[in-house]
């Protein structure tokens, strides 16, 4: 990618198609992006993520209502669709394997899917419950699939009232397995109080912080093998 | 905002019918503020062609809306159908009937579909919502079939019933769906197409639409 301006008009595009819920300018932006060597990670984040921080400004401010926000999370998908395949794959050294899903009661799945976007690029294996996960679920199939880490992701303060339902089950089933929770109504702090092992604010932090953690899981368990 | 202007625009571009009616009984809280029902018709039964025309109708409409400064929502021609997205689920929310009886384009006949006066059921429908205040048509309150009973007596399947509709109770169950749907799937089974609609085709009002 040679020049700055032309990466502004790419990203701008992307944004706009997002946030003017027109799926075909997102599809050309996409396409424009992957054909001229954009990094298709600051496509996404730089370009169609921050559209849809502006929505959720318009949303706010009432200009926009439920079927504008569904057109613009549809013209996002759009656009993710044709970069993601061309993610860079990344070797950071650490694998592990993910459940991860938006709990009860909360449909909002975009963040949740970007997140698990990233782990795929990272070559994580990721068990995707989806949306609307019934708690107890999360905590079947982290023992079905022996996962070191459990991601909850809750776009609501309604909703998010569920994580330290499901952080206090699985502690009970499997200490030493790690949970991480996210979404705009959490924090740091939440995550302390309820005794989730970390918290990120996006995608790109939430792999980092998966990284760390799935690091120190082995570590501990290498330990472990020694001293037997 | 003038609706005739729109009414004319549509139908130069090829519209059949075009009412407006004021749906805000019928609307959902996700989409309160949409409370009026453009409701478009073609004379031309659910093929790809019909379809596509409806859309093109209904991007135009938006198109119209929009450069008057307004939102709207299409719910297309084939809306159950649709699942791909994230919108269509929003279009199981309103119904196309709706917007046909209440800007007085057809009554709700005994068969369960929009009968028009002039085409009775040969019509495909598109709606388009929108928050446009635009001057709304006088609804359809009634059934108009009368003593008329003729798809009571052909349907072979036995799901209409006779059911008289009326906009008090619009959502009463007119045609026993069940029955029909599995009259025709054992059709289908057998001859690979549904192959009934008799409550289309014995329609008086059907037919003069027809001839036309
Ligand atoms: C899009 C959207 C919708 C869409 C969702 C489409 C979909 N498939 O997701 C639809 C229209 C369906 C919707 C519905 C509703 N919504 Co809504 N919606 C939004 C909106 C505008 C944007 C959310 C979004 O996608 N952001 C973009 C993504 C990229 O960001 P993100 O989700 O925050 O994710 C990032 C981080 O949080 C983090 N992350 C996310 N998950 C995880 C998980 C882990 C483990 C980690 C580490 C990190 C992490 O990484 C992500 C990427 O960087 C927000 C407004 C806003 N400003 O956030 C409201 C908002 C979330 N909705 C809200 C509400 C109230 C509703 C409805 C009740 C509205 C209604 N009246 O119908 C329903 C609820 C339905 C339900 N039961 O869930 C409220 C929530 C209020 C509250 N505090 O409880 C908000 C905040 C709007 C508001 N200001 O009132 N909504
Ligand atoms: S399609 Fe046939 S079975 Fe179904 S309601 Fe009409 S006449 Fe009856
Ligand atoms: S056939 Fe008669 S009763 Fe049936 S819908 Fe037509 S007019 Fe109504």
């Amino acid at each position: 990618m040679a020049d700055e301006t032309r990466k502004k008009e790419i990203l701008d595009k992307l944004r706009n198609g997002v946030i003017q819920y027109d799926e075909d300018a997102c599809r050309e932006g996409a396409q424009e992006a992957v054909a001229e060597g954009l990094d298709a990670n600051e496509a996404i984040f730089d370009g169609l993520v921050s559209g849809m921080e502006e929505v959720g400004r318009l949303f706010e401010a009432q200009e926009y209502f439920v079927p504008e926000i569904l057109m613009c999370a549809d013209a996002l998908y759009a656009g993710l669709e044709i970069l993601k395949p061309h993610c860079r794959q990344m070797d950071l050294g650490v694998k592990g394997s993910v459940v991860i899903g938006t709990v009860e009661g909360d449909v909002h799945d975009i963040g949740k899917n970007l997140v698990k976007m990233m782990f795929d690029v990272a070559g994580f294996t990721v068990y995707d419950l989806g949306r609307d996960v019934p708690l107890d679920k999360f905590v079947e199939e982290q023992l079905k699939t022996d996962s070191e880490l459990v991601c909850l992701s809750a776009m609501m303060t309604t909703s998010m009232v569920g994580m330290p339902k499901v952080i206090e089950k699985i502690k009970e089933k499997n200490p030493n397995c790690m949970i991480m929770i996210g979404g705009a109504p959490t924090s740091k702090e939440l995550a302390d109080k309820w005794g989730a092992d970390g918290y990120a604010e996006d995608a790109s932090n939430a792999l980092k912080e998966a990284i760390k953690m799935v690091a120190f899981l082995k570590k501990l368990r290498d330990e472990k093998a020694q001293k037997k | 905002m003038d609706a005739k202007q729109l009414k004319q625009f549509l139908q130069a571009e090829g519209a059949t019918l075009v009412g407006v009616g004021d749906v805000t009984k019928a609307l959902p809280k996700e989409i309160v503020h949409l409370n009026r029902g453009i409701a478009i018709a073609l004379n031309r039964s659910l093929t790809k062609e019909a379809v596509d025309k409806l859309v093109r109708l209904q991007t135009l409409t938006e198109g119209w809306l929009k450069a008057n400064g307004h939102r709207s929502l299409s719910i297309p021609p084939d809306s159950d159908r649709r699942k791909d997205k994230l919108i269509t689920k929003l279009y199981r929310l309103f119904c196309h009937k709706t917007a046909a009886t209440c800007s007085g384009l057809g009554w709700i006949g005994k068969n369960g579909l929009i009968i028009n006066e002039q085409y009775g059921s040969k019509l495909t429908w598109a709606t388009v919502l929108t928050d446009a205040p635009l001057g709304a048509d006088r609804p359809c309150v009634s059934s108009r079939c009368g003593d008329c009973d003729l798809c009571v007596r052909h349907c072979p399947s036995g799901a209409v019933q006779g059911h008289l509709w009326s906009l008090r109770n619009p959502l009463r169950e007119i045609v026993a769906y069940d029955k029909c749907r599995s009259l025709k799937s054992g059709r289908t089974a057998l001859k690979g197409k549904p192959n009934c609609g008799f409550c289309v085709t014995v329609c008086p009002y059907s037919r003069n639409g027809a001839k036309k």
